[in-house]
This record gives structure tokens, sequence and C-alpha cells, in this order.
């Protein structure tokens, strides 16, 4: 993992001096509130429906067990004792109070934490696979270039006031786990022969109002001109993308708005002046970011093929969990565990302050105290013994952190919706346990296989429901909360947008859409065939009629 | 009070500030207006302003006058950057218009070295600001030099 510099240490410090000074002089009516707004938000502060909501970054997703006790510690004490795992792989307080926020960022600092760029317009949180560094399908680790974009992209002096908010995902494994295809800047990273990485870089993804796939703009870029070209386009988007109208603002408008082959003119153009600058990367701060990020010691350890085929047989319940929650390790022995944060009746991604503690000491006991959050709002332990992965199992079941969904239907992607969000039309937290409670055999939901279910209770799409199997959004028509429902959505490879089935539905019926949406697939799947195929094989025609058949 | 700000201290503002009127020494006035008679004036420049269609000839000027429209809108930064780091501008810099005093650090590094802030309060304020922060990752227009480059002082 990163370990701060003196310089690193000092630098978040002197913000959260800043954001004290700027709280006080809010508080004492100095600064005006549109100022403030603007202020807080870049130390990820929301004023919220019923408080405000403080989102603490955790770069590419990666933290440590120390960094975690001491978010379960603040939670405990500043809010109401837990947390919420953001799709940015962040993690949110909802109940802090503003006066107290300028003490958690000091508690978060002295363990190498803050909420710098976590909201407003500007480069936020850069994401990466939550399995980076450990993956056995990944080419080249993408976590040192994210911590060089992040170094980078921190309060720097051009870039902080863009016309919309920015996101950059980087994956390097052959599996897209980081949904590159979606993000405003999407960087695809692979070996060159001589070990060095080359990037490719897809601009202008996204969700929201808009959803759109990112277009390729620049193949093979060679490492040590990362940063002068990510300046290149920050500087193309930060002049010409539009401010007038805050739904037309994301980059995404502009690559559209100038074809994706001009906007590559343009980025080029301004490639040529700053290329070979003093931004150029020397290949020793690669190495140094690198350093940082080398294996952990590990043991010499051999498969455990045929002790854990045995236990699997003896325990459905672990033989399902190994199915669904456990991924291979590029060392022998070794495996990587998602620990689901979606039982039923529980808001995904909230996490309790005990949970928190739980999963900081597994981390230290089977592995090397290292903790990934992924998108998918779950925790991951990324190191952990195959020979101590029933014993993990039991214990992640006591702790309601066991359930074997991951990837599956229930493992729903959900936004914190109209039950806490401001900008919300809609709640989503209600629909996603309404579904939960609907499908609650394991049995028929492991038959039904790899089912990404994603709701969001606005158009600004922070569940992703565009890139969902089957996507929720909540709609208002009005004033009361309506749902609209698409499939065919994918993040994985090459992205695509869910289509829209047809006219919204109340609340109460999803989960009778969601059943006659999956009696259809069920009906007419051939064998081994996933939803998402099935879905691309059969059109969106057979299930529109089978859920509309009653209306017409 | 508006309140200037130039070299790290409050100044006595020798220019005046015109949003019409003709060009003269001691003015700051629109491009059209600073185009007929640009002899010792300053130019009122908008933020959105494109830079390559003016740059070399507004690089000899004492004063370009950038005018912020909103304290969000970050379009006054990067011309700045580049009137200072492409085009190689020396005169006097200045920020006006809507300028909150805590994104005065930024425009710093971004090449502004006079500010028009709306009060003496505010022109304090900024200077704590200003005075606030003591490294940067990156590179700026100020300090071509990221600090990946600089020799490790800690």
């Amino acid at each position: 993992m990163y370990q701060y510099t003196a310089f690193d240490q000092r630098f978040v410090e002197a913000r959260v001096a800043q954001f004290r000074d700027q709280t006080e002089r809010f508080l004492a009516g100095e600064l005006d509130a549109d100022a403030f707004q603007q202020l807080r938000l870049r130390n990820g502060l929301y004023i919220q429906r019923l408080a405000p909501m403080l989102r603490i970054a955790v770069p590419y997703g990666t933290l440590s067990a120390t960094q975690l006790r001491a978010v379960a510690a603040i939670s405990r004490r500043y809010d109401k004792g837990y947390g919420h795992l953001s799709t940015r792989q962040n993690i949110q307080l909802n109940w802090p109070a503003l006066e107290v926020v300028p003490d958690v960022l000091a508690a978060l600092a002295e363990v190498q934490m803050h909420c710098i760029q976590t909201s407003g317009s500007c480069i936020r949180n850069i994401t990466t696979d939550q399995f980076a560094g450990v993956a056995a399908d990944e080419a080249i680790d993408a976590r040192p270039y994210c911590e060089i974009m992040r170094q980078w992209s921190t309060f720097h002096p051009e870039f902080d006031w863009l016309p919309r908010k920015f996101k950059i995902a980087v994956n390097g494994a052959a599996a897209d786990r980081a949904a590159t295809g979606v993000h405003d800047i999407g960087i695809g990273v692979r070996p060159a022969a001589d070990g060095t990485a080359l990037f490719d870089f897809h601009v202008g993804g996204g969700l929201g109002r808009t959803p759109v796939v990112g277009s390729l703009i620049r193949e093979g870029l060679p490492e040590q001109h990362l940063l002068t070209y990510l300046e290149a386009i920050l500087r193309v988007y930060n002049r010409y993308g539009r401010r007038d109208n805050k739904y037309k603002a994301r980059i995404k408008i502009l690559v559209r708005a100038m074809t994706p082959e001009r906007f590559r003119e343009h980025v080029d153009a301004e490639w040529a002046h700053l290329r070979d600058s003093e931004s150029t990367l020397p290949a020793a701060e690669i190495a140094r970011i690198k350093a940082c990020f080398a294996p952990p010691p590990y043991a010499d350890l051999t498969d455990a093929t045929a002790e854990l085929a045995a236990q699997r047989l003896k325990a459905p319940a672990f033989d399902r969990w190994m199915r669904t929650n456990v991924a291979p390790h590029k060392r022998a022995g070794y495996a990587i565990a998602t620990l689901s944060t979606k039982p039923t009746g529980v808001p995904p991604g909230d996490v309790t302050d005990q949970q928190m503690e739980a999963v900081a000491d597994w981390s230290e006991r089977f592995g090397f105290g290292e903790v990934r959050i992924s998108h998918e709002q779950n925790f991951v332990l990324p190191d952990v013994p195959q020979r101590s992965l029933r014993e993990l199992f039991d214990l992640a079941c006591e702790q309601a952190l066991g359930q074997a969904n991951a990837g599956l239907l229930t493992d729903m992607i959900c936004c914190p919706g109209g039950d806490f969000c401001a900008l919300a039309n809609a709640k989503s937290i209600p629909v996603a346990e309404a579904i939960q409670r609907r499908f609650d055999d394991y049995d028929y939901l492991h038959d039904l296989g790899p089912l990404d279910v994603n709701i969001s209770g606005c158009m600004n799409a922070c569940g992703h429901h565009h890139v969902g199997h089957i996507g929720i959004l909540g709609v208002d028509k009005r004033g009361d909360e309506f749902y609209q429902i698409s499939i065919g959505g994918s993040q994985a490879g090459t992205a695509s947008i869910g289509k829209i089935l047809g006219p919204s539905f109340q609340r109460a019926e999803v989960p009778d859409v969601i059943e006659k949406i999956l009696d259809v697939y069920v009906a007419q799947r051939h064998e081994g065939e996933p939803f998402l195929q099935a879905v691309q094989r059969l059109g969106v025609e057979p299930f529109r009629q089978r859920v509309y058949a009653d209306a017409a | 009070m508006p309140t200037l700000l130039r070299q790290g201290g409050v100044a006595e503002d020798d220019w005046k500030l015109l949003a019409e009127g003709e060009a003269a020494p001691g003015r700051i006035v629109p491009l059209g207006a600073w185009r007929k008679a640009p002899d010792g004036a300053g130019v009122w420049v908008e933020g959105d302003a494109e830079i390559d269609e003016i740059g070399d000839e507004i690089r000899a000027a004492p004063v370009v006058a950038v005018r912020f429209p909103a304290f969000a809108d970050g379009r006054g930064l990067s011309f700045a950057s580049l009137l200072r780091s492409r085009y190689g501008f020396r005169g006097e810099l200045r920020a006006f218009g809507e300028i909150v005093p805590d994104l005065t650090p930024y425009m710093l590094r971004c090449g502004f070295d006079a500010f028009l802030l709306a009060s003496a309060r505010d022109a304090e304020v900024a200077l704590a600001c200003m005075g606030r922060v003591d490294g940067h990752y990156q590179a700026s227009a100020t300090e071509p030099t990221p600090r990946f480059r600089q020799p490790v002082a800690e």
C-alpha cells in the first residue's frame, strides 16, 4: 500500500486547518452560503435531506486495517455507528454534524485519510479493479498509476473548477471490473514488451441523463506521458466544456458535440505543447511509486484443491459462497474473498462499526492487513490463504457478511436514494429490499447465475442503472414515485447501455416485473446461457410482451 | 470597498478598470478599445476568451485583467496559465469579478499576481489563504517543475 511521505502528511493536515477556518468563517456569517457550498463539496461534505453527508476518499478502493478501524471509531463517535460503501469505492458517513466535520477530518488525517475532492466539479477519486495487484487475470497492476494520478490531480490549480465532476477509472485486467467504458476517462493499461505500461484512453463515457460508452482517442500511450496527456485532455475540457447547463456540462457532451475525431485533434494539438515537459514521468518516479505496491511477503503455499473440494461437499452453504464470492489469486494457495454487504433488509453498502472492525481483524488474520472496497459496494479481502477460507466464511456469516450472492441478483448496486439524498426523485433502498425479500431462495439465485441489478433514485445514476443487466430508475410522475426498468446493460468488457422496457411502474409492482423478466429468461435460455447473453440474443421484445401482457 | 492585492500585499490601485470607453495610459479597457490605442493601456478580457487568437497580441500589455463571471468558472485559470507559460506574458495579471478569497492560492499558481477583492476583509482572508499552503504535487504556470523532479527536502 502507498504510505504517506512527510510531505503528504503535512499537505493533508494543511487541508484540515483550511477547512476548519472555512467552517468557522461560515458559522460566523463571514463566508456566504454559495461559496461555502463549493468549498465544503471539495472536502466531501454535502448537506443532505436529513443531515450532512461526509464522503471519505478511499483512493482506488484500497485501505489498511488501521484505517478501517479508524473509520469505525469515527462512525461511533461522530455518527450513528455505521457507514456506507459507495459505488466510487469510497466510504460515506450519513449523519455527522457540520460543526464536528473539521474534527472528523483531523481524525482521518491521523491515519493518512482525507475527503479531498470526493465531490464538487473537480477530478474525483480515481477508481480501479478491486482485485488490482492480486487478480489471476491481471496483466498489469493499475494501482501505482492511480496513485501517480491521485497526486497530480490533488488540488490541481487549473483543474479544480471544471464544468462538472470528472471521473477517471483504470483497468489492468482481462475482465473490466472497473467499468472503464462509462467514465469521463477510462484507461486500459497493458504491458509493453519491455515491462513498462501502455495506456489506451477512452474519453466521454458516462451515465446520468445521457448514458454513453467512451470513445477510444489514444491507443498505446507510453507510460512516461501519462500526466502530460491527461493535462491536455483536462485543458481542452476546462476551456470548451459547457457551463451554461449542468446537464450538458460533462465531457461526454463536449466529445459528442465536437465528434471524437475533432476532440482528439484538439487534445493532440494541446499535447504537442505539453509533451516532454517536466511533467513527463521519470522512470525513477514510476519505480518509487511501484515499490509501494510491491507484493506482500507471501508464504510458499500450494493450492488446497482437494481440501476445499471435501469442505464444499460437506457444506452446501460454503460451496455456494465459494462459487460466487471467491475469485482466483495470482499466487498459488491464496484466494480473493468478497464479503457481501447485502443481506436482505439492509441497505446495500451499509456496514456497522462492528462489521468494519471485524473486517479489519480478518484482513490481518487472513492476509496482510489490507482491505478493498468494490464499486459493487462490497468488502474484499485480497490475500486469503485457501486453507483459511472455510474459517473466514464461518466468521463472516456470524457478522452477516457471508451472503453467497456476489454477482447474483441480490448483490444489487443501489444509491442512497430518496431516504437520504436531496437529489433523488424516488427511494431506492426499499426497492432493493423488496427484491431481496422476493428472491430469497439461494438455489434459484444460483440457478439464475450472474445478474447485475442496479438501482438509481434519479437520473444522476449513482446506482449505475444504465449498465445493470436489469436497471431500475426512480422517476417522479406528478409527485409520485415510479420506476423505469431497462434490460441488457453491461459494465464489463465492451460496456453497453440497457434498453428501457416501456412505461414505468409503481414501487409495489417492481418485484413482479423482475419475476416476469426472469421467467422469460428461464423459459428461453439455452443451456448455460447467462441472462445478459440471452437478452442480447432474444432482444427486448419477448420481455416487453410478457411484462406488459396484462396491460394490453 | 474593493481592495487590490498585488505581489502579496495590499496595494494602491493605480489603474482604472473600464467596461467601456477609450484606451489611455492608466486605463484597463476591453480588447476592442485597447487595440485602437494600446500604448500604456491595460486589457480587460473575459475568462472564456480564446487565448490562441489574442495571446501574441496582448503579451506586450502592461496589465491583463481577467474577469471571472462566477467564482466557480475555471476558464480564467486556463487562460492565465497559458498566457504566462505559452505566451510568455510578463506584465501584471489581474483577476477581478467574482473572486472568493479561498480561491486565490489556485489563481496565484496559474500566474495571477494581482487580485481585486470585494472588501478589505476579503483581502485579509485572501492573504491568509495564500500564506497557508506550503507545497504542491503538480507543475503549474509559476512552478513548471513538479514535486517529483524536485530535490527531496524532507
